[in-house]
């Protein structure tokens, strides 16, 4: 497999940072597009800049590439002023994916995948090596697509070519304007997921702009809630946001259902499950029942003889003397993942009408049971809003503004 | 009412083949000096849009002016040389052509330029590899008119070129002034036949430019 | 040049059948009434294409055949065929038969211009207006007349300064075939070397086309609204008067 010379990841810093596009002294005093921004974006971490539109987002991330110049302050990427680099030479080393792709349409998928490498001056093996690994990775059959057109790809297949194309040089920072908002929910999901599962491998420091706070939510590891003039509302992981939000504001922003979209950022292996109660097949009534007692319960999870469950019987119905069989079930609906996300899990459970859900492994044997009580002790835990230390420090260090709930209307 | 004489025409095929190739000399050497000077202008108008009306106006006027007037006026300096054509017979392709580069450069979508700039492309290499390709479609539009327009104008040079240009426009005068239908038609004809040969040729150039377009109308 | 000042200071110039002044005015007759003619047959013509929608194949391949054929190759194409047809069609003695077959050319291009204009015109017209006008009880005529040409009207015009401009070059050429015009110092001043007279003649024709080109561009633009095509759409070209026939 091709490697790209040792490109690990940077760190992307603001150091008061500021855009104005009227520097006539009768503009002073007035905001400009992006105010006196200060932020740190870890290395190796997707830092989602979420605001409604014109507060920013898209100036801000358009800097880090000077597509726009800052009129005060630097930016420094792992420690370099971009303003020191010949911006040729910067941009080669910056992915960057926009919403309309910006695909060039005379060219070939390979061709346009391989637009930075040639740039770069690789040779045309080479070139062609990147070229295939790249659109497997994005999930794209080089011999199938590598010879055709953008005009004759969907919207999701143009973004994936999109996101190759930007990976092509292996850059250590990542720009993504609104990359999957061209494409219908169901694509996007599922781009998000595979982009997430690239950036697993990858750990490429991102910086992704984005209005929909679902989506900041889901990609960043540090959110970024922004306002008019490019001020920061609040920065923080994203349990953080949800749990706290500092101010109306961002309040407003994350949405009244917040407490529903933290439950999607756990899954169910995360919680503490409890033990199921369960017989076999074949045991006898008595047993059963002592079972029942023991636990004090009045169903109990019948399970085969590979520990699979087969469904729940009651306790009391059982006539003595007789033995346990399958027919006697109700059926153990719904059956959870331990990678289900909580907020899944719960629907289930609700959707199911009933107060807890047995947890199987991948084989299908039963792990234990998941309850709501379980669910709330857990999101009452303080080890659900652990937050990594590399986001910690970015998030202390971010500038916030004083009071965000000062400024006129969201969005 | 008109008599063609087949014969005659089947004697003198040097005689057409030499003329013919004096009118692709008179179309090919003004449309190449044309479509440099035009690109050129073209791109000092990417840089300052504010050329773009005084150049346009320029070339605008030029095209006005009548073409036998145009192939006049040089007579008395260059004499009965191929520059007395070449000259205006450039001048009239300079209109079309710039008219539809600067529109052609203008019509490549913003965020492909954009793209361009993000991957680390350079102005000039943006310019060539990016901007230039997208725009062929509007530019052959424009060498396309260029041409036909030229092919027609070179017969007009032969009132003023005597015997010495004009390529088939010549057969045109000589006819008339010797009252030989054969040799007008042959020239009326020929001039307008060559035109539809070059054009078609001008259509598969721009076919083969492009294969990107091809794919998508095979797509749609 | 001083030789065109000696050439315009002579009086005798000035006089006469081969006087500046005769000349002009032929070449004016001409073009006008070649332009009146065409816009006879084009208007209606583009007056059906442009309200009805209909018969647009018609409309476009006139277009494309007025733009492939040369003026100068039309007008001789016709010569043999007009001079068979003479005694059916009589002539004018002043102009002699070969003035027939350019005034012939003349007219024949000038209709697509004026053709295209007028329905391209018609057809920009905001459908919804001609519907609620329709609506409102107006007929057909009412229409056309009232909301549609009022509104096309620049563009028309437009297309009679094309087909003027493709005249006046047309009629400059035609010169050389028979007949007056300004085109007739440009000939005789080539074939005497008087380059007084040939200069004259080029600064005339160019004055008087160019000078047409301004002034109708000048009644367009009184006749537009607000929000006025860039001059630099590439179809916008073919918007353009032109000599280069």
């Amino acid at each position: 497999m091709e490697q790209a010379s040792g490109a690990g990841a940077a760190t992307i810093e603001f150091e008061h940072v500021s855009k104005r596009y009227d520097t006539s002294a009768k503009a002073k005093g007035t905001p400009g597009a992006v105010d006196d921004l200060s932020l740190t974006v870890p290395a190796g971490r997707i830092c989602a800049l979420v605001g409604p539109s014109g507060c920013g987002k898209t100036t801000t991330l358009k800097m880090v590439n000077r597509l726009i110049e800052p009129t005060d302050g630097r930016i420094l990427i792992d420690g370099v002023d971009i303003a020191s680099i010949d911006v040729t030479e910067l941009r080669r080393g910056i992915g960057y994916v926009i919403q309309q792709t910006g695909l060039f349409p005379h060219q070939t998928i390979a061709q346009n995948v391989g637009t930075v490498p040639r740039l770069l001056g690789w040779d045309k093996a080479r070139v062609g090596r990147r070229c295939d690994e790249l659109l497997s990775l994005v999930g794209l059959e080089p011999r199938s697509y590598g010879d055709r057109y953008p005009s004759q790809l969907s919207g999701g297949e143009r973004q994936r070519v999109g996101v190759a194309r930007a990976l092509a040089a292996d850059p250590p920072v990542m720009l993504m304007d609104e990359p999957f908002g061209a494409v219908d929910p169901i694509v996007r999901e599922r781009l998000q997921n595979e982009f997430l599962r690239l950036q697993e491998d990858l750990a490429k420091t991102i910086l992704f702009v984005t209005h929909d706070i679902d989506e900041a939510i889901k990609m960043g590891d540090l959110v970024v809630v922004m306002q008019q003039g490019g001020k920061i509302a609040q920065a923080g992981a994203p349990a953080e946001l949800l749990a706290a939000p500092s101010s109306e504001y961002v309040a407003r922003f994350v949405g009244a259902d917040r407490g529903l979209k933290r439950l999607s950022l756990y899954r169910v292996g995360d919680v503490e499950l409890r033990p199921a109660p369960v017989v076999r097949v074949g045991d006898s009534a008595e047993s059963v029942r002592a079972v029942g007692r023991e636990r004090d319960e009045h169903y109990l999870l019948l399970v085969d003889g590979t520990d699979r469950p087969l469904g729940w019987v009651e306790a009391a119905d059982l006539e003595p003397g007789r033995v346990v069989s399958e027919a006697e079930a109700d059926p153990a609906t719904p059956l959870l993942d331990r990678r289900d996300t909580l907020k899944d899990a719960t629907s289930r459970l609700l959707d199911a009408e009933v107060r807890y859900g047995v947890v199987v492994d991948r084989t299908g044997r039963v792990l234990g049971l998941l309850t709501l009580d379980a669910v709330m002790d857990w999101m009452q835990d303080d080890r659900s809003r652990e937050v990594p230390g590399d986001i910690a420090e970015a998030v202390s260090e971010a500038v916030v503004i004083d009071d965000p709930d000062a400024v006129v209307e969201v969005g | 009412m008109v008599e063609i004489r087949w014969d005659w025409i089947a004697g003198h095929l040097d005689d057409v083949a030499d003329k013919t190739w004096q009118h692709v000399q008179l179309l090919v050497i003004p449309m190449v000096a044309g479509f440099v000077i035009a690109f050129a202008l073209a791109i000092l108008a990417a840089r300052r849009p504010g050329t773009i009306g005084p150049v346009t106006a320029v070339t605008g006027l030029l095209y006005t002016i009548p073409s036998l007037a145009a192939f006049a006026v040089l007579v008395p300096i260059t004499g009965l040389s191929l520059m007395t054509a070449i000259i205006p017979l450039t001048a009239y392709t300079l209109l079309i052509l710039y008219v539809n580069t600067v529109a052609g450069l203008r019509s490549v979508p913003a965020e492909v330029n954009e793209a361009a700039d993000a991957m680390g492309y350079g102005r000039w290499t943006r310019l060539l590899r990016i901007q230039v390709p997208l725009a062929v479609p509007m530019i052959m539009a424009g060498v396309r008119v260029a041409t036909v327009t030229t092919i027609g104008l070179v017969t007009v040079s032969a009132i003023v070129g005597g015997n010495r240009f004009g390529g088939l426009g010549q057969f045109i005068t000589e006819g008339l002034q010797t009252d030989f239908d054969t040799k007008i038609y042959l020239g009326a004809v020929g001039s307008v036949i060559l035109a539809f040969i070059i054009d078609g040729g001008l259509v598969g150039l721009q076919r083969w430019l492009t294969p990107w377009a091809r794919a998508r109308a095979e797509r749609a | 040049m001083e030789q065109v000042l000696g050439f315009l200071s002579d009086g005798a110039n000035w006089q006469g059948e081969a006087g500046i002044p005769n000349r002009l005015l032929e070449h004016l007759e001409i073009a006008l009434l070649a332009v009146l003619i065409a816009s006879l047959i084009a208007l209606p013509l583009g007056f059906y294409i442009g309200h009805t929608g209909r018969l647009q194949l018609v409309g476009i391949n006139i277009a494309n055949m007025g733009r492939a054929i040369p003026s100068y190759a039309l007008m001789v194409m016709l010569l043999p065929v007009m001079l068979g047809l003479a005694p059916v069609l009589g002539y004018d003695p002043r102009l002699g038969l070969r003035f027939l077959p350019v005034f012939l050319a003349m007219v024949l291009l000038a209709v697509p211009p004026i053709l295209v204009a007028t329905y391209a015109g018609l057809q920009d017209v905001d459908r919804e207006l001609s519907e609620s006008s329709r609506g409102m009880g107006l007929t057909e005529r009412q229409i056309l007349t009232q909301v549609e040409l009022p509104l096309a009207l620049p563009v028309i015009v437009g297309g009679v300064r094309i087909a003027l401009l493709q005249v006046i070059a047309t009629a400059t050429i035609g010169a050389f075939l028979a007949g007056g015009g300004l085109g007739r110092f440009i000939i005789d001043g080539i074939a005497r070397r008087d380059d007084g007279m040939l200069y004259t003649g080029v600064l005339l024709v160019s004055v008087l086309a160019v000078g047409t080109d301004i002034s109708l561009s000048w009644v367009q633009r009184r006749l537009t609204p607000a929000g006025v095509r860039a001059a630099t759409e590439p179809g916008s070209v073919e918007l353009r008067g032109s000599g280069a026939t």
